[in-house]
C-alpha cells in the first residue's frame, strides 16, 4: 500500500481475503474449543448450568458423584489399565525387538497380521470372547479385563515400538554383545534408556486406549463394583432423567488424565502414525 | 540355534495372546453363527441350525435399513465430510496470513482439544449441547433461526446430522493435523513457479497442492472407513440406536441381538457379515496401507 492511497485499504482484495480467513479461523477455533470449555464450566454449576440461572460456581457435583461411588470406578479403571499397560508394553517391547533386529521365517506375515490387528472390528470378537470368558469365569473379573486390554493394545504398541527401534543402529547391540553383554542386558541397559521417550509415548497411548474403552467393559463387566470409569460415567444417564451436573463432573474427571498425559506426548507421536492406529 | 530360541521367546507371549484374542474368536464366531446359542443357555450350548441365522438375516426387513445407515451415514457421509473439513482446516491453518498473526499455532493447539477428548466424553459434551434447553437450541432461538427447541437426538430429521456432528468434532482434528504436516512438505518453489506462470489460486491448489496431498488423503480416507464402519460408541452412546431403531447400524445390531435379545447365534451371523465387508476393505488396506507401513517400518 502506497502513501498516496491511505484510505483505500478496503479496496485491496488482499484485505478482504484476510477478513474472510480471520472469520473462518475464529469460527473454527470457537467450534473446536468452546464445547469442551462449556462442559468444564458446567461441571461447577448446579445441574450443569442447564436448569439454574445462578452464576455461582460450586464443587457440589464433584462431591455428589464421589458420594455415589465414583471413586470405585476410578480405582477399577486404574488397576485394570495400569496392569494391562505394563504387561502389554513389556510383551510388545520383546516382540518389537525381535522384529527390528532379526530375520526369521514368517516375519513379514506376522507383522502384516499385527498391522491387520489394528483395524480389526472388535465388535465381531465380543460374542465368542463372551462365551469363552463365561466358561472360564472371566466375566466380571479384573484378570479378564486386563487380558483383554493387553491383547487389544499389543498390535498398536508393537507397530509403534518397531518404528522407534529400527532407528537405533544394530551396531550398538553388537558392540555390547562383543563386550560380553547378553541380549536381555542389551535390551534393559542399552535399548530401554535410549528409547525411553518412545516407550513412554507408546505406553501412555496404550493406557489411554484402555482408560476410555467402552465396548468390552460394557459386555464383560456387569457387576457395579467392578465397573470402569466409562461405564460409571454413563450410569448418570437415567432412562428419562439425566443428572447433568454429575455427568459433567464425571466427564471432567475422565478427561483430565487424558489431557495431562496426552498433551506432553503428542509431540513425540506424529499424527500420521496415530492415523494408522486409532480405533 | 540359540538365536532362534531367543527370537521365539521374545515373540511367543504376544503372538499367543493375539492368537487367543483375534484368531480363535473369529473362527468360533463363525461356528456360533451356525447355532441357535442363547446368552441365557450358554451352559447347555446351542444346537447346530446350519444357515438358518443367515437366511433369517437376509430376509429380515430391518437389514436394508441397517445397511443403509451403516454404509451411507456412518461410513460414506462421515468419511467424506471428515476429509473435506479436515482439508479445509489444514488449508486455512497453512495460509500465510494466519501464520504471520501466530494464530496458526494457537489453532493447532485448539485442534488438540477435540482430538484428545475421548469419544465417550465427546458424546456427553454434544448430548449436553444438543439438549432441549442446551446451548445449540438457545443459540438458534436467539438468532431467530428456529422458534421451538429441537430435540436433536430424538427427531428423525436431525438425529443423523447430530451424530455426524459429534463424530466430526471428535475426529476431524486428527485428519487436519495429518494433512497440515503433509502440506508443509510442499516445496515453496512449486508455488513460486506456478505464480510466475500466472496460475490462479484454484489452479495452484488443483495442480500443486492436491497431488502432494493425494497419498495422505487416500490413506486417511481408508483408515477412516475402518474407524467409522466398525464404530460402536458414537451411535450407541448418542442415541442407543434410536429413536426406536432409526439409527441402528451393524455394530449396534450385533450388540443388541446378543446382549439385549440374548441371541448370540444370530448376532454372530451379523458379525460375520461385518467381517466379510471388512475383509474386502482389508484387501485394499493391504495394498494401499499395510504394505507401505511394512516397507517403512521394517
Amino acid at each position: 500500500m502506497t502513501a498516496a492511497t491511505p484510505a483505500r485499504y478496503w479496496r485491496d482484495p488482499g484485505a478482504w481475503r484476510l477478513v474472510v480467513i480471520l472469520v473462518l479461523a475464529i469460527v473454527t477455533l470457537f467450534v473446536l474449543v468452546y464445547p469442551a470449555i462449556y462442559v468444564l464450566i458446567g461441571s461447577f454449576r448446579p445441574g450443569g448450568g442447564l436448569v439454574s440461572t445462578t452464576e455461582t460456581l460450586t464443587l457440589r457435583n464433584y462431591v455428589r458423584i464421589f458420594q455415589a461411588g465414583f471413586g470405585r470406578f476410578i480405582f477399577n479403571s486404574v488397576v485394570i489399565c495400569v496392569a494391562a499397560t505394563v504387561i502389554s508394553t513389556a510383551l510388545s517391547v520383546m516382540a518389537a525387538y525381535a522384529f527390528s533386529r532379526f530375520e526369521f521365517r514368517f516375519k513379514r506375515i506376522l507383522f502384516m497380521a499385527i498391522l491387520f490387528g489394528q483395524v480389526f472390528p472388535w465388535i465381531v470378537l465380543i460374542n465368542p470372547l463372551f462365551v469363552a470368558f463365561a466358561a472360564m469365569h472371566l466375566i466380571n473379573s479384573y484378570i479378564g479385563m486386563i487380558l483383554t486390554y493387553t491383547a487389544f493394545t499389543i498390535p498398536f504398541s508393537v507397530y509403534m515400538l518397531v518404528g522407534y527401534l529400527v532407528t537405533v543402529p544394530k551396531s550398538l547391540d553388537e558392540a555390547a554383545i562383543i563386550d560380553g553383554a547378553s541380549r536381555w542386558q542389551v535390551i534393559w541397559l542399552i535399548i530401554c534408556p535410549v528409547m525411553l521417550p518412545g516407550f513412554v509415548a507408546t505406553a501412555t497411548y496404550a493406557f489411554l486406549l484402555c482408560w476410555t474403552e467402552y465396548l468390552f467393559a460394557l459386555a464383560f463387566l456387569t457387576q457395579t463394583d467392578l465397573k470402569t470409569l466409562p461405564l460409571g460415567l454413563y450410569q448418570f444417564f437415567g432412562d428419562d432423567y439425566v443428572d447433568w451436573g454429575a455427568v459433567m463432573a464425571a466427564s471432567v474427571i475422565t478427561t483430565l488424565p487424558v489431557f495431562l498425559l496426552f498433551l506432553p506426548i503428542q509431540g513425540w507421536i506424529s499424527p500420521g502414525r496415530i492415523a494408522g492406529a486409532v480405533k | 540355534m540359540r538365536e532362534r530360541l531367543f527370537i521365539t521367546t521374545m515373540l511367543l507371549p504376544s503372538m499367543v495372546l493375539l492368537a487367543l484374542f483375534y484368531g480363535y474368536p473369529i473362527f468360533d464366531n463363525l461356528r456360533i453363527s451356525f447355532t441357535d446359542l442363547s446368552l441365557l443357555g450358554m451352559k447347555k450350548g446351542g444346537n447346530w441350525i446350519g444357515l438358518a441365522n443367515y437366511r433369517e438375516l437376509f430376509r429380515s426387513g430391518d437389514l436394508g435399513h441397517i445397511l443403509f445407515n451403516t454404509f451411507i451415514w456412518l461410513t460414506a457421509t462421515s468419511v467424506l465430510l471428515r476429509l473435506l473439513i479436515g482439508l479445509g482446516i489444514a488449508l486455512l491453518l497453512n495460509t500465510r496470513a494466519l501464520k504471520m498473526l501466530r494464530l496458526a499455532s494457537i489453532a493447532r493447539f485448539a485442534l488438540l482439544i477435540p482430538w484428545a477428548t475421548p469419544p465417550i466424553v465427546a458424546v456427553v459434551i454434544w448430548r449436553f449441547l444438543l439438549e432441549r434447553n442446551g446451548f445449540v437450541n438457545e443459540a438458534l432461538m436467539g438468532l431467530g433461526i428456529v422458534h421451538q427447541p429441537i430435540a436433536f437426538l430424538a427427531d428423525m430429521r436431525t438425529v443423523w446430522p447430530s451424530i455426524m456432528a459429534i463424530m466430526l468434532w471428535n475426529t476431524v482434528p486428527l485428519i487436519a493435523l495429518s494433512l497440515l504436516s503433509s502440506l508443509q512438505t510442499v516445496p515453496e518453489e512449486y508455488y513460486e513457479a506456478a505464480e510466475l506462470d500466472g496460475a490462479t489460486n484454484w489452479q495452484m491448489f488443483r495442480f500443486v497442492t492436491l497431488p502432494f496431498l493425494m497419498p495422505a488423503l487416500l490413506v486417511l480416507g481408508l483408515m477412516s472407513v475402518f474407524w467409522s464402519f466398525n464404530n460402536f460408541v458414537y451411535v450407541w452412546l448418542a442415541t442407543g440406536a434410536g429413536p426406536g431403531t432409526f439409527t441402528n447400524v451393524l455394530a449396534t445390531e450385533v450388540y443388541l441381538k446378543a446382549f439385549v435379545d440374548f441371541r448370540l447365534g444370530y448376532s454372530s451371523a451379523i458379525g460375520m457379515v461385518m467381517a466379510a465387508v471388512m475383509g474386502a476393505f482389508g484387501i485394499l488396506y493391504l495394498r494401499l496401507v499395510a504394505r507401505r507401513q511394512l516397507e517403512e517400518t521394517l
